[in-house]
C-alpha cells in the first residue's frame, strides 16, 4: 500500500512539473491523452460500472462544446461561466434522454442513444442562426503565450482528470458504485432487493453525461472551431469505448492507463502510416478483444507478466463456442 | 407527385427488406448486432461495381458471383474470429464487429480510393408508366429481384435442413446442439448468408444510389430500424420494415424540408425503440 502511495505521489508529482520541461508539442499530446482518460472514465460510469452500452455518449461532448461556442460567441460570456452553462446543459440533456432511453435495455439501448445522439447533431446542423450550421463556429480564444496556452489547457484537463478518477474510485466503494454494479449483474434481482434502478440507471447517466460535456466544453475552447461531424464524430464513442476495454470496464484506473496505451499507439500510427490507421486501429480493437476481454487493469487478478497474459488468453475462452 | 413518391417507397423498400432479413437474422440467431453489415453491403456494391467497370457484366448478372464471395467472407468472418467471442458480453460483440467495420472500410478505402461510385446502366432511362405515376425499369428490376430472394430465403428457412437448423439454434441453443445440430458450422453458415444478402443489396443499389467507404455507418442504422420494426421474428416482418421505412423517406422527402431529411430516420429510430420496441409484428424471438 505504501509503495503504491509512493509510485502515485510520484507520478503525479511528474505531471505536475512535465509542462516547464517538454516542449509544446508533448504537451499537447499529453493533454489530449488526458482528454481521452476523461471521456472513458466518464463512459466507464454507465457502461463500466451499470453495464449500459451509452454508444451515443458523444451527444454530451457535442452538446457541451456547442453551448460553450454559442455562449462566449454570440453572447460574449466568459469561458468559466460557459463552461458552468455546458455542465448544467448536459445534466439537463442526460435527465431528458435518460428519461426516454434508459427503459430500452441491451442493444436497443446502444442503438437507442447513438440514434438520439444523431437526431441532435442534425438539429445543432439546422440551427444556422444560432449555431453556424455546417460551417462551423468559432470560439474566442485564450490569449496569452503558446506555453501559456498549452500549460492552462494542460491543467485544466489534469484536474479535471484527477476529479473524475477520484469520483470513480469514491464509487467504487459507495453504496451508488454497489447499486450500479448490482444493476450490471442482474438488473430484476437488483430491483427486487429494493434498488430502484430507474433512479440509480438516471444518476449513472447523469454523472457520464456531465464530466462528458465539461470535457467537450474545455475541447471547444481548446480548439477555437468547431463544427457538428467532428464533435458528434461517433468515433469518439468508438474510442472510448477501446479504451475501457483496453484498460478495464468498471475499474477506477482501467480507463486512464488504456488512454495512455491508445492514444500513444494512434499518434504513433498516425505519424507512420497515415493511409492504414483506421485497418490498424481496427486491428487492433480485434485483437483486444480477442485476446484481454477484461481489460489491461484484469492482468493484476491473474498475475504478472507473460503468464498473467497467457492467463487472461485462456480466460478469453469463456467467449468463445 | 404523393402517388411517385408512394411508387418509388415500395419499389425501394423491398431492397430495405432484404437488408433488414441479413442483419435480423444475426441479431435473431446469434444475438449479435453486426455493426460491420453496412460494411458487407458495401463490399457487395463494390465487387457489382468493378465487375460492371472492368469486365462488362451487368450487375443483375453478377449477383450469383457477389453473393458466394461475400457468402465466403461471412462464414470465414464468423468462423474464425467472431465464434470466439460470440459468448461474451455486447460489448465485446459491439466493439468487435465496429473494430471490423473500420478494417473493411479501410480496405475498401485503399483499393476503391474516397470517391463516390455508381453505376449508369445503359438501360436507366428506360421506364414504364402505370397511371400517372413513372417506373424506371431499373427501380423494378431491383424490386422484382429483391422480393424473389425474400421468397427464397422464406422457402430456405422452413423448407431446408439448415434453414431448420438456424431456427433450432436460434431458439435453444443447448437443444440445438444436444440434437446433434454442429453449432460453430450453422453460425458460420448464418453469418454467411446474411453477408450475401448483404451483398445482393449492395448490388442492389449501386445502380441508383452513390457509395464510398464509409456508408457503412449509415446503412447499419438503416438496417437497426428495419429489424426493430419488423420485429426480429420474421422474413415478412423485415420486409414490413422495410417497406415502412422506405415510405417515410420517400414521403417525407416531400413533406419535410430538406434540410430536415436526414434527421428523420434517426426520429423514426427513437421512436420506434420508444414506443414499439416489440416491432410492427409484435413477435420478440427467432420464428416465433
Amino acid at each position: 500500500m505504501n509503495r503504491k502511495l509512493i509510485t502515485l505521489i510520484i507520478l503525479l508529482a511528474l505531471f505536475i512539473i512535465f509542462p516547464f520541461i517538454l516542449t509544446g508539442f508533448w504537451v499537447r499530446f499529453i493533454t489530449n491523452i488526458f482528454l481521452f482518460a476523461i471521456l472513458a472514465s466518464a463512459l466507464n460510469i454507465i457502461s463500466g460500472f451499470t453495464g449500459y452500452a451509452a454508444f451515443g455518449n458523444m451527444v454530451f461532448f457535442g452538446v457541451g462544446a456547442y453551448t460553450v461556442a454559442v455562449l462566449m460567441n454570440k453572447l460574449s460570456f466568459s469561458f468559466l461561466s460557459s463552461f458552468i452553462f455546458a455542465g448544467l446543459i448536459s445534466i439537463l440533456l442526460a435527465l431528458l434522454l435518460g428519461i426516454l432511453l434508459l427503459r430500452l435495455k441491451g442493444h436497443y439501448f446502444a442503438l437507442g442513444t447513438l440514434g438520439a445522439a444523431e437526431a441532435i447533431k442534425y438539429i445543432i446542423d439546422n440551427l444556422t442562426d444560432l449555431t453556424g450550421g455546417g460551417q462551423g463556429i468559432t470560439i474566442p480564444s485564450l490569449h496569452g503565450s503558446p506555453v501559456f496556452i498549452n500549460s492552462f489547457f494542460y491543467f485544466f484537463m489534469f484536474i479535471l482528470l484527477i476529479i473524475i478518477v477520484l469520483f470513480t474510485w469514491w464509487l467504487s466503494r459507495s453504496r451508488l458504485g454497489y447499486a450500479l454494479k448490482a444493476i450490471r449483474a442482474n438488473e430484476e434481482a437488483a430491483g427486487v432487493m429494493g434498488i430502484n434502478t430507474t433512479v440509480y440507471k438516471i444518476i449513472a447517466w447523469t454523472l457520464s453525461g456531465l464530466f462528458t460535456g465539461l470535457t467537450g466544453a474545455v475541447y471547444a475552447y481548446w480548439f477555437s472551431y468547431i463544427d457538428p461531424p467532428t464533435v458528434f464524430d461517433v468515433m469518439w464513442v468508438v474510442r472510448m469505448f477501446v479504451i475501457i476495454l483496453l484498460g478495464g470496464a468498471g475499474t477506477v484506473l482501467g480507463p486512464v492507463i488504456g488512454a495512455f496505451i491508445l492514444e500513444s499507439l494512434s499518434e504513433l500510427v498516425w505519424s507512420k502510416f497515415l493511409n492504414l490507421h483506421l485497418g490498424i486501429l481496427g486491428t487492433l480493437i480485434i485483437i483486444t478483444v480477442l485476446i484481454i476481454p477484461n481489460g489491461i487493469m484484469s492482468l493484476t487478478n491473474t498475475g504478472k507478466g507473460l503468464k498473467g497474459v497467457l492467463e487472461s488468453i485462456k480466460k478469453s475462452r469463456d467467449n468463445a463456442l | 407527385m404523393l402517388l411517385q413518391a408512394i411508387v418509388n417507397g415500395i419499389l425501394f423498400g423491398a431492397v430495405y427488406g432484404t437488408i433488414g432479413i441479413g442483419f435480423s437474422l444475426v441479431w435473431g440467431v446469434m444475438n449479435i448486432i453486426n455493426l460491420a453489415h453496412g460494411s458487407f453491403i458495401m463490399i457487395g456494391a463494390y465487387l457489382s461495381y468493378t465487375f460492371y467497370i472492368s469486365y462488362g457484366i451487368d450487375p443483375f448478372l453478377s449477383i450469383p458471383i457477389v453473393m458466394f464471395i461475400l457468402f465466403i467472407i461471412g462464414y470465414s468472418i464468423q468462423r474464425f474470429l467472431l465464434n470466439l467471442v460470440v459468448r461474451g458480453s455486447i460489448f465485446i460483440t459491439l466493439t468487435f464487429t465496429f473494430g471490423l467495420q473500420i478494417l473493411i472500410a479501410n480496405v475498401c478505402l485503399l483499393l476503391w480510393k474516397a470517391d463516390f461510385r455508381s453505376i449508369n446502366l445503359p438501360y436507366s432511362s428506360v421506364s414504364l408508366s402505370l397511371g400517372g405515376a413513372v417506373i424506371p425499369l431499373v427501380r423494378f428490376g431491383i424490386f422484382i429481384v429483391a422480393v424473389i430472394l425474400t421468397l427464397l430465403f422464406y422457402v430456405f428457412m422452413k423448407r431446408t435442413k439448415v434453414g431448420l437448423a438456424i431456427s433450432a439454434t436460434a431458439q435453444n441453443y443447448e437443444g440445438a446442439k444436444v440434437v446433434g445440430v454442429n453449432v460453430r458450422n450453422i453460425y458460420s453458415i448464418t453469418m454467411g448468408v446474411s453477408a450475401a444478402l448483404a451483398g445482393v443489396s449492395g448490388a442492389l443499389i449501386i445502380p441508383i444510389m452513390s457509395i464510398n467507404p464509409f456508408i457503412g455507418g449509415s446503412l447499419v442504422g438503416k438496417a437497426f430500424v428495419i429489424s426493430v420494426l419488423g420485429g426480429l421474428a420474421s422474413t415478412f416482418g423485415a420486409l414490413a420494415g422495410g417497406l415502412v421505412l422506405a415510405l417515410v423517406e420517400t414521403i417525407g422527402t416531400i413533406i419535410i424540408p430538406s434540410s430536415f431529411q436526414n434527421l428523420l430516420g434517426f426520429v423514426v429510430l427513437v421512436l420506434v425503440l420508444v414506443f414499439m420496441p416489440q416491432g410492427l409484428l409484435g413477435k420478440r424471438t427467432y420464428n416465433e
